[in-house]
């Protein structure tokens, strides 16, 4: 089908925002619940909790619901541990017709009895979905008679999945998250210290950050989520600083530990030569000692070194070349928006899940003329601006795959289902990697999108 | 097979004279099958002389699918074949995906099959339809009829005006009709006329004025229908009426429900507000 004559549905008319020549003007309707009729690519309020939550991989993760919500997270987000693998096994009730009828108070309780006895977790967390939301389970009660019983933290997640958006799914995970914070101890962390907060360890991405903080003297304290662990959680008040990656979900965390415990944050990305150097620099400079900051210099000039050779190569081969951006959180969309840029490439069409107003002001500010920004969109909206704007490579997550590969475009999955870790200066490197090998595949000479545009030139 | 729900405000005396009724019936020698809606599982204590009743919901939880009619459905007073749906404890679970589950597991299993022979099926149905699933018995398909005990108090007749608009929704879209209001007195001044005024304004009937005698009562106690205890008894006749009633019964509508201002117009008028 022709893009011009994929509609825009008239309740989605003010999410779609193209940017014009010169300043930008106009806001983007944003942070609202699903136009009805749009089969939305974000994901549900269980969801939301579930993948924030999933990679602390020493606790134990039960869904409180029939077998199909547990199913959909199944490793999906294969984040990775350095140690325990428990977080990899989604744990569920298995809720059927006579548990509805009869509530499923008594099968949670067993459910974690079990578990707990078996798994030996450091503490659990039991997320309640539509069907327990429904019938009223009390979920909060069983968590607090098991913890009494077990002496490990037992966690309700509220997350209901039809009482809101993902977003209010991370918010529910923020808030359980925040129940383990504060109770551990504090002493011996280093003045030089720090949480990431919304970083996943999708693809090892965190170690090397980890690693990155190590070399110039910073003390990470605990990540959140990736490689998480119960007891580094506990005792993160601790620490000096909040780096917040995702700032979809883990704002609210962070603003929790400013109000609560003083505790500053900044919004820094590691995706990208510009944002990862920026994050060290930003985070350097807080402690106020030279020693750190000389040494954050000589860290970003060792690793730029390594990769400007190669990086070069690529961008020589891709410049020009047009993109397509689809994510969760806008933070990650700028990032990709100057790491292509980085490579020579143009961002034409980009969009978030869950951006808020001054997300998009800001991603309107950075991207170039004729750009089409998209809040909360779905599968036609972003079809019509693909074939509009004919580009050559999309990047985003499990849902948007299809509609790529549908198209015949080049696809590089930036979320849950990534193999090679994205961020960093290696990242970099990867990341242009896997974008030079799908943007120059032979095969897309031959799908019928560019056939037709072959046939096209030689009539012409 | 006529199919027939009773409805009405808790505590007005459904399940009593449901199966006093239904006594009536099976007296007639017809064939009948009392479903017990409500998680109390009570529905068919008179006609069983007490004898508990294993409920569908708690054969299905013990023993799973594989549960036969002979498991859930017992015979009572001349034949009348009894079952209790059941239902979660207070406060736990989803009762009305109880309902829906039983009357499924009912139909798979055949028991309103042809050759079980029924002349009807009566569902006594918990006081208010509070969710989707206390409405299964009066969807496509199943009830047909509606019959709701009600009495000159005012809260009974606010119950019975609501459940009108619950049988206008599924009147709409299936074969639901209003059998008749069923008064069961409590002895309330001008009773009688005001539910006859009540049911004409609802476009319905008053079916039977069933007087208050505490021969109802000793019945109970003794865990009996009226006209099992004492089938000479002056109130065994008025159920017998009422059976007979039922029986005749041509008169099926869709009820127009009464604005509040009009139902409280109407208790001025009878005098309930002086």
């Amino acid at each position: 089908m022709p893009h011009d004559e994929i509609e825009i549905l008239e309740e989605r008319r003010n999410q779609v925002f193209r940017k014009g020549e010169g300043a930008a003007s106009g806001e983007i309707a944003c942070g609202k619940r699903s136009a009805a009729g749009s089969v939305s690519q974000r994901a549900c309020v269980f969801c939301g909790s579930r993948v924030v939550l999933y990679p602390i991989a020493d606790a134990l993760h039960v869904v409180h619901g029939p077998i199909g919500c547990a199913a959909y997270t199944w490793d999906i987000r294969g984040a990775h541990s350095s140690g325990p693998q428990l977080h990899r096994n989604s744990f569920s009730t298995d809720l059927q017709e006579k548990d509805v009828i009869f509530g499923g108070e008594k099968k949670l309780a067993a459910a974690l009895r079990e578990l707990i006895a078996a798994c030996t977790p450091k503490a659990a967390f039991v997320y309640s979905t539509c069907i327990t939301g429904l019938i009223g389970d009390d979920v909060d009660a069983v968590c607090k008679t098991i913890s009494k019983e077990t002496g490990i933290p037992v966690i309700p997640v509220e997350s209901p999945g039809f009482s809101g958006t993902k977003k209010d799914g991370y918010r529910a995970a923020c808030e359980a998250i925040y129940k383990l914070i504060g109770t551990g101890d504090i002493s011996g962390i280093s003045p030089h210290s720090i949480n990431l907060l919304g970083e996943f360890n999708i693809a090892g991405e965190t170690w090397i950050m980890k690693d990155y903080f190590r070399r110039i003297g910073i003390q990470v304290v605990s990540c959140i989520s990736g490689d998480g662990r119960v007891d580094e959680i506990r005792r993160c008040h601790g620490a000096k600083l909040n780096l917040v990656q995702c700032s979809g979900s883990m704002t609210h965390l962070a603003k929790k530990l400013t109000d609560d415990y003083g505790i500053p944050f900044q919004r820094i990305s590691f995706f990208g030569i510009e944002d990862t150097a920026a994050a060290i620099y930003g985070a350097a400079g807080v402690f106020g000692d030279p020693e750190i900051e000389s040494r954050a210099r000589e860290l970003v000039k060792e690793e730029l070194l390594k990769i400007q050779p190669e990086l070069r190569r690529y961008r020589k081969i891709l410049k020009g070349r047009k993109a397509a951006i689809y994510v969760g959180g806008a933070f990650k969309a700028f990032s990709l928006v100057r790491a292509l840029r980085s490579l020579g490439m143009r961002t034409v069409l980009v969009g978030s899940q869950t951006g808020n107003p001054q997300d998009y002001e800001q991603l309107k500010e950075l991207c170039d003329p004729g750009t089409v920004i998209v809040d909360d969109s779905n599968p036609l909206e972003l079809a019509k601006f693909c074939l509009e704007k004919d580009v050559d490579l999309f990047i985003g997550g499990v849902k948007e795959r299809p509609i790529a590969y549908k198209l015949g475009i080049g696809f590089c999955d930036h979320n849950h289902e990534r193999k090679e870790a994205l961020a960093g200066f290696e990242g970099m490197i990867n990341f242009a990697k896997e974008v030079h090998a799908s943007v120059m595949s032979p095969v897309w000479n031959y799908v019928p999108r560019r056939a037709n545009r072959r046939q096209e030139r030689m009539a012409a | 097979m006529r199919k027939i729900a009773i409805y009405g405000k808790g505590g007005i005396g459904k399940s009593t004279t449901t199966q006093n009724t239904v006594a009536g019936l099976v007296e007639m020698g017809r064939k009948v099958m009392v479903v017990g809606c409500d998680p109390k599982a009570d529905s068919t204590r008179l006609l069983l002389g007490g004898l508990a009743q294993r409920s569908v919901l708690d054969t299905l939880r013990e023993e799973g699918e594989d549960v036969d009619l002979e498991d859930i459905r017992s015979q009572g007073f001349c034949n009348a074949l009894c079952v209790e749906s059941g239902g979660p404890e207070p406060g736990v679970g989803c009762a009305g995906r109880g309902i829906i589950t039983s009357i499924n597991m009912l139909e798979q299993l055949g028991a309103y099959e042809d050759k079980v022979g029924l002349d009807y099926v009566f569902y006594d149905v918990l006081g208010d339809v509070v969710c989707g699933g206390f409405a299964m018995p009066i969807r496509e398909g199943k009830a047909e009829e509606i019959y709701i005990v009600c009495s000159g108090e005012m809260m009974a007749m606010y119950a019975a005006n609501n459940i009108c608009k619950g049988i206008v929704k599924f009147a709409q879209t299936g074969v639901v009709r209003l059998g008749g209001l069923i008064c069961n007195s409590r002895n309330v001044d001008r009773e009688r006329d005001l539910i006859e005024a009540f049911a004409e304004k609802l476009g319905t009937q008053m079916i039977h004025f069933v007087p208050r005698d505490n021969d109802v009562q000793r019945a109970e106690i003794n865990r009996k229908t009226v006209i099992e205890w004492n089938a000479e008894a002056p109130q065994a006749d008025e159920y017998r009426a009422l059976a007979k009633a039922i029986e005749n019964n041509k008169k099926l509508v869709i009820p127009k429900p009464l604005p509040i201002e009009a139902l409280e117009a109407l208790l001025m008028e009878y005098g309930l507000f002086n």
